[in-house]
């Protein structure tokens, strides 16, 4: 109660200050002139009188410092006063505050933004879904290390199998024609089991979701859910939405609801429009067998645990079901087994291929905080050698070391608040221009980030730690000083600060290490693109064609392709033309199937596989694919030759230990087949991967109904092909769409565009890095030289030339220079052995960077120094 | 050092309730005198320390003042005890005589009693 009683008097104090201040003067003046008087009664003189009176009255000042103390509250007025103080520098040095809050605010908002996009994929793996961490990904992994899917009947089964999970839900992702015959418009949607929403606890925007009785039987009810983006931006939001029909695939769906804003699907960063249940799959996808063949693995699982159950739990019933389907169906499951993971482990899909990038891009950048922190404090560290003055005198005149420190801590970390507000805004600006869907090719992406609770935090708290690591050195230094040396200490002796130097070393060590690390980061993205793909992607023009909802059998497929082709080959222009189920480099990969080899036993339990292209004759001559034995496949309309099919080398090596291929005969589940050829062995997944084994079969022995036509042009212009294959197109069937056209550049392009972002990122933050860096050390040397004018004038009187004077600045700051790029040059190589042990070192890079970083760093010493050796030696020996 | 300061504010703030309690309302220098009379020197130097004291205690509520005119007619401010103080007044006393006597009487133990 008293002390609550005391506060508020000091707090009304500490506002009604001045008045105070006055009431306490005239109080000591009238103690003073009382005692005087009675001195003075005593028989002293006047002059002694009060003279004994104010010894009697003992340290005004000291008194005055405990009245004060006693009367407001010193911690907040000390506070307020250094806030002060601390704005009053800052404004008095704006050069210096603009580049230090800069480079912090695009530290501080370039760290803000990765985390919320790391935050993003690890934390909201289902945009708009409360709870999205509860849910587990399910996934069937065959003994080769991949992860191919689940079918239908394997998710129904699991379904029952995996009681542990409350929710157990299959999506697959499909393209879709919407729209009428001739104008449709390709969107990208998901099939879904009936728990679909229900399991993921969605409220629709309008109308209802799709619900299991819908999803029980095959082809119950031609419904669809379309995404809030595609209600607002195709029906303007109408709610008469509802109801409608859309004509999906040639097949009429009726809308029955609208999902939640912000929900994009299952598959981030991939934005769905469209959901229709499961079921529908044979119509939608023209007879697909997806839902009664188990071999199909077209569904991706994830699943939620019940109340109460661990994942643990739920990966023993998991690894028991696959156990017993392997058992039971061996031709689809057998050597699967499975992984129940959290969702940010995924092991496929886009966010799996982002996360290690960003994971990198991440660590780098809080580097480059750190090089910007040790940057700051050495500009900080120069400043406060011309303040050691100041500092003196307020230390004679009774300041704490205490107060020294906070008041130096003050000015830091006001200018570290000043970069973190600027830094938040850098953020905001930076997710918001995230979200901004791209297109990849043929699929819109979408990352919804965005600055919330948890990234503002992280930006506060690296403000606040960068404020705490730039004040640590400036404020230890200064609290150290001796006020008599302080005071002593004429400006014109050049104070030799080790402390200064040492932070310049290690400022120069760290932007080695990153620079390095961002080369060799480019650099390995570089040779990946450089990789041989063991094909000829120059000169081939890409396109799809679709033949579902046209109810095609084998004939009507093949004999399509053929006529296609004939007509694509009469074109002056075409080389050659041929078609083809999947082309490499695709950002989902190509199939690989089981199958048996005649002469081979398989020793070791599961099956063998290969990735699988179904092609046309011409394949090979259109890619660049020589064939190292045997034949290309038989013509189209070849009703006699038996079925066919060509492997590639690695199959050879490691399915027939070698031996001859030709002749063999390969069994799938379509079939038998006899080998034909030998093709070189070429990229199909990705750069750099190990040589996969594959097998090639005809056209002629399964065509499909969808097709990736693989046109190679005479001039090299592909390009220009494109209206000549569309009118071919039209003129075979007016009303089918050729979608997705592109060259195969282009296309490879794709397959490395989310590599691409963390390497776009480096590319422009390695220039950044050295600039700060450059920024840092013309900080110091201009500061230190200035410090130094009047010696430098003496030498020059003295008869020294400009170039000495130049060369023996450069001279001593290089040397700390390059002792700091020596240590970090060890450092980075010590980082790429262990990083890429088996990798040779990069010696461009290792060579290249230090002489980049040293030739700029010679330059931020250079400018200083010759500046300090124009002077004019008189004027220099009057300063001060 | 601090040890000291703290105890000598303690007993120097009871004083100056104990003398405005004797004397009635008093301005700072009036305060002064008297402690140094009785006291001898705790206040002969460093009279000062004294107006810290009396901040204290006027926040605390034990005291109030109020401009007045001194003895030679000047301003001065005068300090006189409120209600709240005399009751500080009584329970320290009370408090302090209570110390007193324990410590006296330990001064007063000699090593051969308590054998």
């Amino acid at each position: 109660m008293k002390s609550l009683k005391r506060f508020f008097k000091r707090l009304f104090n500490s506002a009604a200050r001045r008045i105070q201040e006055e009431r306490l003067r005239e109080e000591i003046a009238e103690h003073i002139a009382l005692q005087t008087e009675e001195n003075l009664r005593d028989g002293l003189s006047s002059v002694e009188a009060r003279r004994q009176a104010m010894l009697k009255f003992g340290g005004v000042e000291a008194m005055k410092q405990d009245y004060r103390a006693e009367r407001g509250l010193p911690f907040f007025e000390n506070l307020l006063g250094d806030l002060r103080n601390a704005l009053r520098t800052i404004s008095r040095m704006p050069g210096l505050a603009a580049v230090i809050i800069l480079s912090l605010a695009i530290g501080i908002g370039v760290n803000t933004t990765i985390l919320s996009w790391i935050q993003l994929i690890m934390l909201q793996p289902l945009p708009a879904v409360s709870g999205a961490l509860n849910f587990l990904v399910v996934e069937p992994r065959t003994d080769t290390g991949g992860y191919p899917g689940a079918s239908w009947l394997e998710y129904r089964a699991l379904q029952m199998q995996l009681p542990a999970l409350r929710d157990l839900v299959a999506f697959e992702m499909v393209p879709f024609n919407v729209g009428e015959k001739g104008q449709t418009e390709r969107t990208h949607g998901q099939l879904v089991s009936g728990n679909y929403f229900s399991a993921l606890g969605l409220k629709p925007a309008i109308g209802r979701f799709i619900r299991p009785e819908e999803v029980e039987r095959t082809g119950t009810e031609p419904v669809v859910v379309i995404s809030y983006d595609y209600w607002q931006t195709r029906f303007r939001g109408a709610p008469e939405v509802v109801g409608q029909k859309l004509r999906v695939n040639e097949h009429d769906l009726t809308v029955i609801g609208v999902a939640p804003r912000g929900f994009q699907g299952t598959m981030l960063p991939l934005k769905f429009e469209l959901w229709a249940p499961a079921t529908m799959t044979p119509a939608l996808l023209g007879g697909a067998r997806d839902l009664q063949d188990r071999t199909s693995r077209a569904f991706s699982l994830i699943g939620i645990l019940r109340l109460g159950a661990t994942r643990e739990e739920a990966q023993t019933e998991f690894s028991t079901a696959m156990t017993q389907h392997a058992r039971d169906y061996p031709e689809a499951s057998a050597g699967i087994t499975g992984e129940i993971l959290p969702f940010w482990k995924a092991p496929r899909g886009p966010q799996r291929m982002l996360m290690t990038g960003l994971a990198i891009l991440q660590g780098v950048m809080l580097l480059l905080l750190l090089a910007v922190c040790g940057n700051t404090a050495n500009l900080m560290l120069a400043r406060g050698s011309t303040r050691q003055r100041e500092m003196a005198v307020r230390v004679a005149l009774g300041a704490g070391r205490w107060r020294i420190v906070s008041l130096v801590l003050s000015e830091n970390m006001l200018l570290a608040l000043f970069g973190t507000g600027l830094g938040v805004a850098l953020a905001v600006w930076g997710t918001t221009a995230l979200r901004v869907a791209p297109m990849i090719g043929a699929f819109p992406i979408q990352f919804q980030t965005r600055v919330d609770g948890l990234t503002l935090a992280f930006a506060i708290l690296l403000g606040v730690a960068c404020g705490l690591i730039f004040s640590a050195a400036p404020a230890v230094h200064l609290a150290r000083l001796d006020p008599q040396e302080g005071l002593r200490e004429v400006s014109n002796t050049p104070p030799r600060s080790r402390a200064r130097k040492v932070l310049m070393a290690a400022e120069v060590g760290l932007a080695m290490v990153v620079l390095i690390a961002a080369a060799l980061f480019l650099q390995s993205f570089r040779s990946a693109r450089q990789t041989d793909p063991r094909f000829r992607p120059e000169g081939v023009l890409l396109a799809s064609y679709d033949l579902s909802g046209r109810n095609p059998n084998e004939a009507s497929e093949r004999e399509f392709a053929a006529r296609l082709l004939e007509r694509l080959r009469s074109l002056p222009d075409v080389e050659d033309a041929a078609i083809a189920t999947n082309v490499p480099l695709d950002l989902h990969g190509i199939p690989a199937r089981t199958f048996t080899v005649e002469g081979r036993v398989r020793t070791e339990p599961g099956q063998d596989r290969a990735t699988t292209n179904t092609v046309t004759p011409g394949y090979f001559k259109v890619m660049g694919i020589p064939l190292v034995e045997g034949n290309d496949f038989a013509e189209m309309r070849d009703k006699a030759a038996p079925a066919q099919a060509i492997v590639n080398e690695e199959f050879v090596r490691r399915y027939l230990n070698g031996a001859d291929a030709i002749g063999r005969r390969i069994q799938t589940r379509a079939g038998s087949f006899a080998i034909i050829g030998v093709a070189r062995n070429a990229v199909y997944n990705s750069f750099g991967e190990p040589p996969q084994p594959a097998v090639y079969f005809s056209y002629r022995d399964v065509p499909a109904m969808q097709g990736e036509l693989h046109l190679k042009t005479r001039s090299g212009n592909e390009t220009a092909l494109t209206s000549e294959a569309r009118a071919v197109l039209r003129d075979v069937d007016p009303m089918l769409p050729l979608y997705d056209v592109r060259t195969f550049p282009q296309h490879i392009e794709r397959n490395l565009y989310l590599r691409r972002i963390p390497a776009r990122m480096f590319v422009v933050l390695g220039p950044l890095l050295l600039g700060l860096a450059a920024i840092g050390i013309y900080a110091v040397v201009s500061y230190a030289v200035a410090r130094r004018t009047k010696e430098i004038g003496l030498r020059l009187a003295f008869g020294a030339t400009s170039g000495r004077v130049v060369l023996q600045i450069i001279r001593e700051n290089l040397g700390v220079i390059i002792w700091g790029t020596a240590i970090g040059w060890l450092l980075a190589l010590v980082i790429s052995l262990r990083a890429i042990p088996k990798g040779a070192v990069d010696v461009p890079v290792f060579i290249g960077v230090p002489a980049i970083l040293l030739s700029v760093a010679t330059l931020a010493c250079w400018i200083p120094a010759r500046r300090a050796s124009r002077i004019d030696p008189m004027a220099a020996l009057r300063h001060e | 050092m601090k040890q000291k300061t703290d105890v000598l504010q303690g007993t120097l703030a009871l004083m100056v309730l104990k003398t405005l309690d004797v004397l009635g309302p008093l301005h700072g220098y009036g305060i002064a005198r008297r402690i140094e009379q009785i006291s001898g020197d705790v206040l002969a130097v460093n009279q000062g320390t004294l107006y810290p004291v009396l901040l204290r205690l006027e926040h605390e509520g034990a005291i109030a003042s109020e401009w007045g005119a001194s003895e030679n007619n000047r301003r001065a401010r005068f300090y006189r005890l409120t209600r709240e103080g005399r009751k500080q007044l009584q329970v320290e006393t009370q408090g302090w005589e209570q110390t007193a006597a324990i410590i006296e009487k330990f001064f007063a133990v000699k090593t051969g009693d308590l054998s």
